[in-house]
Parts: C-alpha cells; sequence; structure tokens
C-alpha cells in the first residue's frame, strides 16, 4: 500500500472556491502539485446558495488546478462550513462481562457504539466522530485500551453533525460537476491538521479560520478536540460595515478594507485621512482612518466575543494560545483584537510548510484545503490495510446497509 | 393472591385525587416514615402506629397513633409479636379511623420484631377491609439477630401476604451493599431508609402519577410477579445535562440490580420515566434505547412516562423487576446471551411440579403425558406450581416433568361456595383470627399458602386417576407431610359479592382428603387472578419461603423497540445555538451602527 497518493481537496468558500491537488509521500510528507481558484459566487456564509453560479465558478477552478498540477480530478475531499455544523462531546461507557478481565477489540466497537449513540437533531447527520480518549476504570486519557486490565471501558467522542440536507447540498452541487466525493470534512477539522503542530495540540490551543464568510473554530484541549464550531460571521460582514459606514459600494470597501485596513484604532491621529479613489484612479473622496479602523475593529473584537462565548469554559487551558488563519488573518491587528478578547497569545498562521508552490503554503487563506490533503492522508493512514477482495466485500456490505 | 379489585378504583374517579396513606409500624417502620416526611416527596396521609411511646414522640410523622394504650402503657412490645398484635386489635377503631378513606395504602413495616411483626398484618387487614390498595415494604432481619427473630419474620409474612396487593421485601442482610464498608453504621441505616422511602415514591409516583402513558398497579404486580425471589429496584434522579442517561446510569447502579447484570434474566420490567416540564421524547427514547442494551429481547416491558411538573428539572428512572431465586443463582453465569434463558427455564422444570387442578389443566396433562405440549394448551392450563417434599416428587416424576414453568395457577381459583364449605368439613380446623376480623374483612385476604395445599391435593388427586395416567398408586394421605403450618381461605369469586369467607389458621393440617372434595374442586376456574406478588428484594436470605406462584409468563412477545421520532432524533439543548445573538440583534447589521442605535437609545 505504500505508495504515493494524489488527493484533490476543494473547499467552497464564500470568498474564493479553491482546488488543491496534493500527493501524499510514502514518507509522510506531502507535496503541492497544484491550486486552482476562483472567485466565488453564489456563496453565502460559507453555504450554497446558487448552483449555477457555483458550478460555473468551481469548473473555472478546477480546470486551473489541473493544467497547473497536471493531474485529472475525478475524486475529492470536500470542505464544509456552515452555520448549521454543531458539535459535543459524549462518552459511552461499556462495562465489560463478568467473567472477562481483559479488553478486546469488540468491546472497544462496544463502547464506541454507545458514545457514538448519541441523539442529535433529527435532520442532522454525523459530520465526524473523532475519539478524544479512553477512560479505564477511570484512568483518563487512554490512547490504545486493547489489552488492558479493566472492569469497564469509556470512550470519548467528540461528535461534529450538521443539518442532512445542507451538507447533502454541497455535496450535490459538486457530484453535478461531475466530481465525486470521496469524504465530506469539516473545515476547521483539515486546516487545523496543518496549522497546529503536534506541541499545539498537546498544549491546548484554540484555531480559528477567518474566513469571508464565517468563523470556523476548533479547540485542542490535551491533544484532544474539544470543541468545533462555526460562527457565521466574517470577512464580508467587515467589508459591509466599511460600505454602509461610508455610504461606498462593496467593491471599493473591500478594496479599501485589504489596502488599508486594520484594527488598531486607538493610536490613529484623528486627522489622518485616507484618499478613496475609484477604478479609474480618480480622486471620489477622503475617509476618515480612525473611523475606518474603528468600524473594523468593533466587527472584529465582535465576531471574536462570538467565539469565545462558545469556548470560554475551555480558555483555562490553551497554554500554545490562539491561532489565526484564514483570509482575515492577514489583515493588519486583527491579532491584536484577538489578543484583547481572549487574553491569550495570538499566532497568526498559515499551513505548516509542505513541498511544492511555496507560496501557496504560506498564505493562510489556503490552510483549509491543504488541510483537506493531509486529512485525507491520515484518513487513509489509519485505515486498516484492506486486500481488494476485502474492500470490494466491504463496499457490497454498505451498499446493503 | 387476589386479583387487585377494580371496582372500588372505579368509583373513586380520576387518578389524580388518589388518596394514598403511607403507615409506618414499629421502630423501623418509623425510620422510613420519617425519611419520607423529610424528603416531603410523596403526597401522602403520613401515619405512624407505635406501640412504644418514645417512638412515637421521636417520630416527626403528622399523624400518629400509639397502639393499645391501655394495655401496653406506652411500652414497647418487647420483640413479642403476640403482644404487638394484641395493642393492634386494642387500637383497631383509631387504626381503622386513620386508614378509611383511602385508596392506597403503603405499610412500612420492620419485620422479626413485635410491633412490626405482630401489628403490621393486623393493619394490612384492617387496611384491605376499608377497600384500599395494600402495598407492604418490610424489611427482613439481619441473619445474626437469630433463628427466632427469622422465624417471627417469617410468620408475619406468611401474615401480610394474604392481605396485601403486593409485596416488597428488603433484607438487611444486604444493606450494606448500599454504601462502602468503612462507612458508618448510621449511613447503611440511613441508606437503607432512603432505599425504602424511595422506592415508596417510586411506587406511588407509578400507581397515582399522571402518565402519558400509565402503568397501574397491575403492571407494578406483574413486574414483581416471581416468587421466591428477589426484586430488582433501582431508582435514578439526575437534573442537568445528560439527566438522561444519567439518572439511568444510577437507577442501574442500584446493588439491587448489580449492575444492570442481573436484568438479564428479567422476565418482565417496569421502566417508569417522571419528569418535569422539560421532559423530552429523545430524552425517554434514549433511555430506552440504553436500558435496551441491558434486557434480553424476550423481557416484557411494562413503559410508562410520567410528566411530574414538581420535579422540575430533574427526570427520575425507576426499574422494578423481579428474578426468582433460580434465575438469580445462574444470572452470573451468562449475561449477555439470551439464549441462556431457555435452558435455565429447561432446569427449573425439573424441579416444579404441576398438578392439573382444571379440565382444561386435564388436557394439557394428557397432552403433555403424550409427549405434545401446544403453546394453546399452556396457555389454556392454570396450574399450581409447587415444590412438594421430593418423596412425592419421585413417583410423581413422570406426571411433573411435562408441566413448564410457564404454567401457573391462580392462587386463588374461583371456587363455588359448596366446595368451600366441602373443603371446610375436610379440615380440622381452628379459626385463631378474631371472629370480629374476619367478619370485617370484605374483600378477601389473599392465600398464599393454600395454593400449595391445593397442589398438594391435586398431585394426589392425579395419581388416584390411574385410568387417565400410568402412575404409581398414591401415597398414603398420611404421608404428606406438611412440615409449615398450612393457612387456607377460601372465597368464593364466582359470585361478584364474595358470599362467604372461610378461613383456615395456620393451625389446620389436612388429615384426610377424599376423592369427593377433589373432584368438586376441578370445578370452574376460568378467572386468571393477580396473585400477590412476593418478592425478597434482597436476595431471599433469611426470607420466608414463599409459596411459588406465578402467572402463565406471556409468550414472549416481540420486544416493542420505543422508537418514537426518527432514528436520530433531538435533544436540542446539548448543541449550542447555531446563532449565538446578542440580546436578539441581528449581527448582519454593522456593529457600529448597532452601537450607535443602542447609544442613542
Amino acid at each position: 500500500m505504500a505508495k504515493s497518493t494524489i488527493y484533490a481537496g476543494l473547499e467552497i468558500g464564500t470568498h474564493k472556491i479553491c482546488v488543491v491537488v496534493g500527493e501524499a509521500k510514502r514518507d509522510g510528507a506531502i507535496k503541492i502539485l497544484g491550486v486552482g481558484q476562483a472567485p466565488s459566487r453564489g456563496v453565502r456564509k460559507g453555504e450554497i446558495v446558487d448552483f449555477d453560479k457555483v458550478q460555473t465558478c468551481l469548473n473555472e477552478a478546477l480546470v486551473r488546478a489541473e493544467d497547473r498540477s497536471d493531474v485529472m480530478i475525478r475524486n475529492v475531499f470536500l470542505g464544509v462550513s456552515g452555520a448549521h455544523i454543531e458539535s459535543l462531546n459524549n462518552r459511552g461507557l461499556y462495562r465489560l462481562p463478568e467473567d472477562q478481565g481483559e479488553i478486546t477489540e469488540d468491546d472497544v466497537e462496544e463502547a464506541k457504539e454507545i458514545a457514538r449513540n448519541v441523539p442529535v437533531p433529527q435532520q442532522n447527520v454525523f459530520l465526524h466522530s473523532i475519539t478524544r480518549q479512553y477512560i479505564v476504570d477511570g484512568q483518563e486519557a487512554v490512547r490504545q485500551p486493547i489489552g488492558r486490565e479493566a472492569r469497564s471501558l469509556e470512550a470519548d467522542y467528540h461528535i461534529i453533525h450538521g443539518v442532512r440536507g445542507r451538507i447533502q447540498n454541497a455535496i450535490r452541487c459538486v457530484r453535478e460537476i461531475p466530481l465525486e466525493v470521496e469524504d465530506v470534512v469539516f473545515n476547521p477539522i483539515a486546516a487545523a491538521q496543518v496549522v497546529l503542530n503536534r506541541e499545539a495540540k498537546h498544549q491546548g490551543s484554540l484555531m480559528l479560520d477567518f474566513g469571508a464568510g464565517t468563523v470556523d473554530y476548533v479547540l485542542y484541549e490535551d491533544g484532544m478536540v474539544t470543541a468545533s464550531g462555526c460562527i457565521p460571521l466574517g470577512g464580508d460582514h467587515i467589508t459591509q460595515d466599511i460600505a454602509q459606514a461610508f455610504q461606498m459600494p462593496t467593491p471599493r470597501a473591500e478594496r479599501l478594507k485589504i489596502d488599508e485596513g486594520s484594527a488598531f484604532y486607538q493610536d490613529v491621529p484623528v486627522d489622518a485621512l485616507l484618499r478613496v479613489e475609484d477604478d479609474n484612479g480618480l480622486h471620489v473622496g477622503d475617509v476618515e482612518r480612525a473611523f475606518l479602523n474603528e468600524v473594523i475593529y468593533l466587527r472584529t473584537e465582535e465576531i471574536f466575543s462570538q467565539v469565545k462565548l462558545r469556548v470560554e469554559e475551555h480558555l483555562g487551558k490553551l497554554a500554545a494560545g490562539v491561532f489565526l488563519t484564514g483570509g482575515v488573518s492577514l489583515m493588519k491587528g486583527v491579532d491584536a483584537v484577538a489578543r484583547d478578547v481572549f487574553g491569550l497569545k495570538v499566532t497568526k498562521a498559515g499551513s505548516a510548510p509542505v513541498s511544492g508552490v511555496t507560496a501557496t503554503f504560506e498564505n493562510p487563506q489556503y490552510s483549509a484545503p491543504i488541510g483537506l490533503i493531509r486529512y485525507a492522508q491520515i484518513l487513509d493512514s489509519e485505515k486498516p490495510f484492506l486486500s481488494p477482495l476485502a474492500r470490494l466485500g466491504r463496499r457490497m456490505a454498505d451498499l446493503l446497509h | 393472591m387476589v386479583e387487585y379489585d377494580r371496582t372500588p378504583l372505579a368509583n373513586t374517579g380520576s387518578m389524580d385525587s388518589l388518596r394514598i396513606c403511607v403507615v409506618g409500624v414499629g421502630g423501623a417502620g418509623s425510620n422510613v416514615l420519617d425519611r419520607i416526611t423529610m424528603d416531603r416527596t410523596v403526597d401522602a396521609t403520613l401515619v405512624s402506629f407505635q406501640t412504644d411511646v418514645r417512638v412515637l414522640n421521636r417520630s416527626s410523622a403528622p399523624r400518629k397513633v400509639q397502639l393499645g394504650t391501655e394495655l401496653m402503657r406506652g411500652v414497647g412490645s418487647g420483640g413479642d409479636p403476640d403482644l404487638g398484635r394484641e395493642a393492634a386489635m386494642f387500637s383497631k377503631d383509631e387504626i381503622r379511623a386513620s386508614l378509611e378513606g383511602h385508596d392506597m395504602v403503603f405499610i412500612s413495616a420492620g419485620l422479626g420484631g413485635g410491633t412490626g411483626s405482630g401489628a403490621a398484618p393486623v393493619i394490612a387487614e384492617i387496611a384491605k377491609s376499608t377497600g384500599a390498595i395494600v402495598v407492604v415494604f418490610a424489611t427482613v432481619p439481619f441473619s445474626f439477630e437469630g433463628r427466632r427473630r427469622q422465624q417471627q419474620s417469617a410468620d408475619a409474612l406468611e401474615r401480610l401476604q394474604k392481605c396485601t396487593d403486593a409485596l416488597i421485601l428488603f433484607d438487611n442482610n444486604r444493606m450494606g451493599e448500599l454504601v462502602l464498608p468503612k462507612d458508618g453504621i448510621q449511613k447503611v441505616f440511613a441508606q437503607g431508609d432512603q432505599l425504602i422511602a424511595q422506592s415508596v415514591r417510586a411506587v406511588t409516583g407509578i400507581v397515582s402519577a399522571t402518565g402519558l402513558v400509565k402503568l397501574g398497579l397491575d403492571d407494578l404486580v406483574s413486574a414483581l410477579r416471581v416468587s421466591e425471589g428477589r426484586c430488582l429496584f433501582g431508582f435514578g434522579e439526575s437534573k442537568g445535562k445528560d439527566r438522561g442517561s444519567e439518572a439511568l446510569k444510577r437507577a442501574l447502579k442500584s446493588p439491587l440490580i448489580n449492575e444492570g447484570d442481573l436484568l438479564a434474566n428479567a422476565k418482565n420490567l417496569l421502566v417508569h420515566i417522571v419528569g418535569g416540564d422539560s421532559l423530552t421524547l429523545a430524552e425517554v427514547e434514549q433511555i430506552m434505547k440504553q436500558l435496551g442494551r441491558y434486557v434480553p429481547d424476550e423481557t416484557q416491558i411494562l413503559f410508562g412516562i410520567g410528566v411530574d411538573p414538581k420535579m422540575g428539572d430533574s427526570l427520575a428512572v425507576t426499574l422494578i423487576s423481579a428474578l426468582s431465586a433460580q434465575d438469580l443463582s445462574t444470572a452470573r453465569r451468562f449475561t449477555e446471551e439470551q439464549d441462556t434463558v431457555r435452558p435455565k427455564r429447561a432446569a427449573i422444570v425439573k424441579t416444579v411440579v404441576a398438578p392439573p387442578i382444571t379440565q382444561d389443566a386435564e388436557d394439557l396433562f394428557q397432552s403433555t403425558t403424550n409427549g405434545h405440549l401446544s403453546t394453546r394448551a399452556m396457555e389454556a392450563a392454570r396450574v399450581s406450581v409447587a415444590p412438594p417434599p421430593a418423596a412425592l416428587l419421585k413417583p410423581e416424576a413422570p406426571v411433573a416433568r411435562p408441566a413448564p414453568q410457564h404454567i401457573s395457577t391462580p392462587a386463588y381459583a374461583p371456587v363455588a361456595g359448596e366446595v368451600v364449605y366441602a373443603v371446610e368439613e375436610e379440615f380440622e380446623e381452628e379459626v385463631e383470627m378474631a371472629p370480629e376480623l374476619v367478619a370485617d374483612a370484605a374483600p378477601p385476604p389473599r392465600d398464599a399458602a393454600r395454593s400449595r395445599l391445593m397442589s398438594f391435593i391435586n398431585t394426589e388427586k392425579a395419581a388416584t386417576q390411574p385410568e387417565k395416567v400410568k402412575s404409581p398408586p398414591p401415597p398414603p394421605v398420611d404421608e404428606i407431610e406438611i412440615e409449615a403450618p398450612l393457612p387456607a381461605v377460601v372465597d368464593s369469586r364466582a359470585e361478584p359479592v364474595p358470599a362467604a369467607i372461610i378461613r383456615a389458621t395456620p393451625q389446620v393440617r389436612p388429615v384426610a382428603v377424599t376423592d369427593r372434595v377433589l373432584v368438586s374442586r376441578t370445578a370452574p376456574s376460568v378467572e386468571e387472578p393477580e396473585p400477590t406478588a412476593t418478592v425478597d428484594l434482597f436476595g431471599g436470605r433469611g426470607a420466608v419461603e414463599a409459596p411459588p406462584v406465578k402467572k402463565p409468563v406471556p409468550v414472549p412477545v416481540e420486544q416493542q423497540t420505543l422508537s418514537l421520532g426518527g432514528d436520530k432524533s433531538g435533544r436540542f439543548k446539548d448543541t449550542e445555538p447555531s446563532y449565538a445573538t446578542q440580546g436578539g440583534d441581528d449581527l448582519d447589521v454593522p456593529t457600529w451602527m448597532r452601537l450607535r442605535r443602542r447609544a442613542n437609545r
């Protein structure tokens, strides 16, 4: 099995649609073969609202990715996001039979089964169920329970679930391209695989993927996923705030935000003015820099507070602090705001170094799609080796289910 | 051993107005009553009956009755049940006055002593005579208290069985399992009292709570319908996040259930879930799903949901079941496998003689001797199951074997009035009970021991019919050894109004039983009565050997999986709100604009 595999990750973001083609080598290294990107239309707050527009953009991104990587893309790992995605932790206790003292594989399966048996809203499906730890006779953080002497075994799960229809619509949209969706992954889970290293996960860290439409977060504690979720607020809200504050069209506000935007507003001299030009370079007006920055600050601060509301109970255990990634993390001063809100060390981070197109991995915008490649690799390495025959058998069993 | 009479209940109107009385008799009963009083969980009249004036003074029950004031002069009964009984007889009118007008009477007593063993049966009888449903919670003395007290508690139990609808036994010997060994003795007793108080509360809840899915006393009785066994009682209450599974976990934690292992053999299981207004369908479903892991598919689940606004945020799960002693001993061997249930039953069959008494039963008898045993016949047959003396068993072996354990008898077969008298003639008996009491007892007391007598008689009868079965000649009547005194109470259930109640006291010995009587006995036995469930809560040690009375276990119905919603239905409170709003603000509106608006306001 140990051969290099090529994976494609697809993220349909609010701002851009991005396809990353990567090669997972035998030694576990990842090489990015190509990135195809197209501005996104028909996506709102991380979710598809217009199939046709998205498909057009997706095609464009796909063609570019295929061109650059020289790979024909058939299957993709699809990154999804959206406010409907929620998470919870659940434990399943399994008491071993009287006459049995040692934990076997079946017991672990049973415990997992119990842990996964958590009621989620009826229309929801599980996106991920991630084993956090096993608790053997009350001993926490056991990674490998099989073979241990025990009376009871508890499996601790982090379960991420979302509305079935909303996830399925994203899949359907991609299938119509046609592309086969190999797996659906919650964006921050993928991004965390490349943004956070083992050390950061163990010390405890909060990763924020500050995108255009949503802020996706995942919180690691003691090496285990503890919380994850999505807040339907993002960079677009900042742009919109600016547009409304200065009565200017959204594209111009977007430009202004990217070129001049900053969340530092306190030390800006009141009379500092910014010259706003239209597309032809003509002067259309001036903008007070202090006001602009304050508008940006207020929104950014609010978004972080929203995240804080949800992860407040875990903040005490984050030694590695907050990791900011995603497009908005490029904005000036956003880390300072995060530091104020969370009271923790804040690091702006892109993907961990991977070989390939160097310009790509350093850009925090590509954390999630690159993370998808890494996620695919991890998923494959965790899969037990199956002969082709067994694989066929399993597929048949899946179909029958 | 009497079907509990529904007619008085129907007259009392709605169940909301169910009037409940909880009675504590003797020192132990008083402790339990105090616990119930302090918890204030049961909406009932609480009455304490004592002989000892000191106990009475200490008791926090709102209503106190001193038994035998003139006779005892406020001194306790000194461990003499006769004295306790005398005292209760003396205060008969006061007892009646305080019990009158209740639909249900719960009697809590510690057996083995004087007041508990002596007065409790009398009180139960009076309660029964007022037309109430009587449920007794009794504790059986520690084994170290000696043989005499054990014997006293056994005698008292026998008396109690006659006049109660349900009898739940707690064995003090197992009380220690409730707490850690190093805990103080006070805690052990406190926990024991609490357990009994909980079960009183649970049973009241089950019977009285306004249920969405209602359970009644009939369900309770059928859940406990295993004699000479042990009651599995578990109660768990929890609030907050995950309260459903937490409550179930606690209920299963009860040592009586042995962490759920013992449920694997339960044939009937009563599950009652009570919650406040916030009880959700998903929680109920989750609990039932989790519980499903502990019980085999054949188990009949008696399921009830109640909504009690008093519960507030908390949710309580009550599990009640009973295991026969045989099941209990084998329970630990096989826990999860369901297949093991059947061989076990087969094993039980060998130890049981089931002589046919009805026409149906005779059919069965024949068909079984031929080796054909149809379910229909099993259903039709209402056969007494009683362990006969070993000597008897042997010659009867070919007869005995085919009768499966499922088949059981009306403990209390309806017999026509004349037959009753015929029986009476055949017995030498002395009525020991106060005659006025007998006259009072309108609903006849349940007689458990009678079924055993019946079985003897009928065994013999079966033997005396050589043309039907080629079995060895009957053993001479004199050879029938009955160690325990056999009380026999017969009432005629054929008539709507009980016409005659004849009670044979424990001193009765069947001297000669003629064929004539036996034949007449095979007369109509149609109704299927509810047996008084006698259950030893803590494992049967030191408990009276209750006459085995078994109702036909329902043919294993496919267990209904309670799926009220779809596969994954939900509890939303565990999930965060998808959209954290700040004071109802629309977060899509620019932050600065909202802030300005707020400032302007």
